[in-house]
């Protein structure tokens, strides 16, 4: 009989921490943290829009990845279901977030998110107030964006996921992916185009 | 545009098509200048898309998951939020058919306005002049009659 070489797809090692945690090996968890808090962070932060919030929000998606440690079926990488797991929290925070203000009737007509404010890594004061200004304008933007099309936004465009890995993560098709992505790009063309002639007749009028 | 051109200008922004399909678009868009226009303006605003780098992991961050992990199996799985999905569903299963079962009998229970020939516990909730009673004084009502032979004697 013939044999076939078959690949076989590498095994993220985070299952077996995985599994170690579900067997009760506490201690099995801290490693899985280790090499996957970086990344949960910058999503939090990214989708949030908010360092302190995203630091907490990253510490109960852990929390969630625990309690689901059990039930969890390998399948893929297992960044791919932390993401799932950090992306459907953070969505359901901006919902509470968006809820709260709604109630409170104080929401900013054009302040969806809190203060954003990052380090600051540019070298000279011009530049790093421009890059402020950058960076206000692309949180805007994408605070604006729905929450489907800004999960997509976030996940390809700063995360560098591909549409397949993107796909995996919010649990749609790679169609569907690139359908919010283009509808996304769209909002922010236009988005940055009304920016740009508030901001030239504003010179103008100066 | 159609949606598909649409959606091949993006993969190519992103290097998602294919060698050949790229250089199929490459070509069309040399051919169509507002192709290539509309494919730099998603260039360009794809560029100006800029957040600042990240910020650092804080010290001490992977002890404070730690310690809520451990904390939480101290507590052990007595937690909704802990408990298994299997428990929660069973949970909300029996909820559910707790209100409709509620529902159902609420839906069947004789009502203040039924007609005057009801009998029973319908006949409690009017007095004789015709006036409406609360449920709770047709119950009274009720206890009344079963004690007294039928003459109500008051209202709660």
């Amino acid at each position: 009989m013939a044999t076939e070489s078959v690949t076989a797809p590498a095994v993220d090692p985070g299952w077996e921490a995985l599994a170690k945690v579900a067997a009760g090996d506490v201690d099995a968890f801290a490693s899985l943290v280790e090499s996957h808090q970086e990344r949960l962070l910058r999503l939090c932060e990214r989708l949030l829009g908010d360092t302190e919030e995203a630091r907490d929000a990253a510490q109960d998606v852990f929390l969630k990845a625990y309690r689901k440690a059990a039930d969890v079926r390998p399948q893929g990488q297992v960044y791919t279901w932390l993401y799932r797991i950090a992306v459907n929290h953070c969505l359901n925070k901006l919902r509470r977030r968006k809820l709260v203000r709604f109630l409170r009737l104080d929401a900013p007509a054009d302040e969806d998110s809190p203060t954003f404010d990052p380090l600051d890594r540019a070298a000279d004061p011009a530049s790093s107030l421009e890059a402020r200004r950058r960076w206000q304008a692309t949180r805007k933007a994408i605070a604006k964006l729905p929450e489907n099309q800004r999960s997509v936004l976030v996940l390809v465009r700063f995360e560098g996921l591909s549409y397949k890995q993107v796909a995996e993560v919010l649990g749609i098709t790679e169609g569907a992916v690139e359908s919010r992505l283009v509808r996304a790009m769209r909002r922010l063309e236009a988005a940055q185009e009304a920016e740009s002639s508030r901001v030239s007749s504003a010179e103008g009028a100066r | 545009m159609t949606s598909g051109t649409e959606h091949e200008l993006m993969s190519l922004l992103r290097g998602e098509l294919a060698a050949e399909e790229a250089r199929e678009l490459r070509a069309r868009m040399r051919r169509e200048p507002e192709l290539a226009a509309d494919y730099r303006r998603l260039e360009q605003t794809w560029n100006r898309l800029e957040l600042p780098p990240p910020s650092p992991v804080p010290p001490g961050f992977t002890g404070r998951i730690m310690a809520r992990v451990r904390s939480e199996k101290a507590n052990g799985s007595l937690s909704w939020s802990s408990a298994p999905n299997w428990v929660r569903a069973t949970a909300a299963a029996s909820l559910l058919a707790g209100a409709l079962l509620g529902i159902g009998v609420g839906r069947s229970w004789p009502t203040a306005d039924a007609s005057p020939s009801s009998e029973g516990a319908i006949a409690g909730l009017k007095v004789s002049s015709g006036e409406e009673l609360s449920l709770a004084a047709g119950y009274w009502n009720l206890i009344v009659d079963s004690t007294t032979g039928g003459e109500p004697e008051g209202r709660p």
